[in-house]
């Protein structure tokens, strides 16, 4: 049944018997139903696929519960979508006004339909709270990772135009400008800036948090996947923001306590020459 | 039909008036020459033995010494590096950097940048002695490398460069005795890099990132990093 009482070009010519055909099969339901179909193939198609793709393989189970959400929300936005474009699209081609000049007939009285109206309205909630529901379970922290008696590991990370640095308080002056891991253990970061907000994004770990000057903020994952990934920053934070990158290595816990006690002993200590005012010249 | 085709048309031909503006925007100030590292001999290094290049840059308290000739171009009192800003080493080698630092300077705004990042060792010199770091309050710019970390060799690179003093006698050329500062770099595969000076003293725009700081032939350039022939 349409929700107006304009004939479309294709209905039944007045004074005509009504057909057999239940309303269903006449249009203009066949033909939107028929669109919404495709329509809702090629968006569960894209939902499956690029989403979990985008941000490259996930190396943390957070990665992987943002990618879950992301995947199961798009698959529940698809037909939502594929049908108000299916409407979309019927109307602008079938009821397009075909006449010369500009029409003088106002058209007929848009009525409403209790029973759609109903429909329109309960499925639209029961969406909205699964998606709500959802979201609230996803963004509780992981209980594992909460009754984990492990003390994580603390990273200390800075933003500063335009780099970021990464410190170790376990181990005193071991500091680098690439982030070093080891895998299977729940890193704590400490986040600050020395300049203006940068953003800390550890795009395949499900990390980002902001960088503010003057106050620390914190995230935790835990890493379980070996590999190097990438760092960037979110936030864009004057001229050379986009090169603001970096890496972050996940090794073996051997390879990291190595790594670790190498950066400590490396702590810079700086001979500092005074300025003197007469430097040593070459031609 | 007609007004389709009319709306299509005018689209097209305003994409193709914007694409053409902005070609030509991009390309009407020319870049600056090329300045090639010099190969000479190989090196040993934590990554064995390796082609050893080197470079040989300036940095001036103008731009009269420099690539702007003696008038010192369009900002004579632009703070400047020199002989050119667009920069080429060879790929997997050791490459070898020598500024002369001719320019005064203050207390550098972010000290991170007063310390000695990327080099073998960690080091560099200034007029011979070997460092890790300079003076916080005594800087007179930085050269900082950035390198990207998608689909390239990561290339962090950034040394201080100290500052020669306000009362240093000045020369017969204009310029007092500058500090020489050297250090070493070792380069992954081939990949094109950004370079500025991390010491902000440009105008008041950009948080002082603005004027120099951001223009090449100043304070920033490219760092390529080509392969070898």
């Amino acid at each position: 049944m349409s929700l107006t009482e304009a004939r479309p070009a294709d209905a039944e010519p007045p004074g005509e018997p009504p057909t057999s055909r239940p309303a269903w099969r006449r249009a203009p339901i066949f033909p939107i139903l028929l669109i919404w179909i495709v329509l809702t193939a090629l968006l569960v198609a894209f939902a499956l696929v690029v989403p979990a793709r985008l941000m490259g393989a996930a190396a943390s189970p957070t990665m992987r519960e943002i990618e879950t959400t992301f995947t199961s929300f798009s698959l529940a936005a698809a037909p939502v979508a594929a049908l108000v474009w299916a409407i979309l699209l019927y109307s602008l081609v079938a009821w397009r006004y075909r006449g010369g000049g500009r029409p003088t007939d106002p058209g007929p009285p848009v009525r409403g339909n209790n029973r759609v109206q109903v429909v329109w309205v309960v499925v639209s909630t029961a969406l909205c709270l699964f998606l709500l529901i959802w979201g609230l379970i996803v963004i509780q922290p992981s209980t594992s990772e909460a009754s984990s008696t492990q003390a994580p590991l603390v990273v200390d990370v800075t933003g500063q135009q335009w780099v970021w640095n990464f410190e170790y308080p376990a181990a005193p002056g071991a500091q680098s400008d690439e982030l070093y891991l080891p895998v299977n253990q729940r890193v704590l970061f400490r986040v600050t800036s020395k300049d203006v907000v940068h953003s800390f994004w550890i795009t395949q770990m499900g990390v980002k948090v902001d960088a503010n000057p003057g106050a620390t903020t914190t995230i935790s994952v835990t890493p379980d996947r070996l590999g190097t990934f990438d760092i960037r920053c979110a936030e864009l934070c004057g001229l050379y923001h986009s090169y603001m990158q970096t890496h972050v290595h996940v090794v073996r816990a051997e390879e990291f306590r190595s790594w670790l006690a190498t950066a400590a002993s490396q702590a810079p200590t700086g001979e500092v020459p005074s300025p003197s005012p007469s430097g040593t010249a070459t031609s | 039909m007609r007004v389709s085709v009319g709306a299509a048309a005018t689209v097209l031909a305003g994409v193709v008036a914007v694409g053409i503006a902005g070609t030509a925007f991009a390309r009407s100030s020319a870049s600056p020459p090329l300045l090639k590292a010099t190969v000479n001999g190989t090196a040993q290094t934590p990554q064995g033995t390796l082609p050893h290049a080197f470079l040989q840059l300036d940095t001036w308290p103008d731009s009269l010494a420099g690539p702007h000739g003696k008038d010192g171009g369009p900002h004579p009192d632009w703070v400047s590096y020199g002989p050119s800003t667009n920069l080429a080493v060879p790929a997997h080698s050791l490459v070898t950097v020598t500024i002369r630092q001719y320019d005064t300077g203050e207390e550098i705004t972010n000290p991170f940048f007063a310390a000695v990042h990327g080099t073998v060792d960690g080091t560099m010199t200034v007029d011979g002695a070997t460092v890790r770091s300079a003076d916080p309050e005594h800087i007179g710019h930085t050269f900082t490398v950035h390198g990207l970390a998608s689909n390239k060799d990561p290339l962090f690179v950034s040394v201080p460069l100290p500052a020669v003093a306000d009362d240093a006698p000045v020369r017969a050329d204009g310029y007092p005795a500058p500090h020489v500062v050297t250090f070493s770099f070792v380069t992954g595969g081939p990949a094109d890099y950004v370079w500025q000076c991390e010491f902000p003293c440009g105008d008041g725009t950009y948080a002082k990132f603005g004027g120099p700081m951001s223009e090449q032939t100043y304070m920033s350039g490219t760092l390529t990093v080509t392969a070898q022939a």
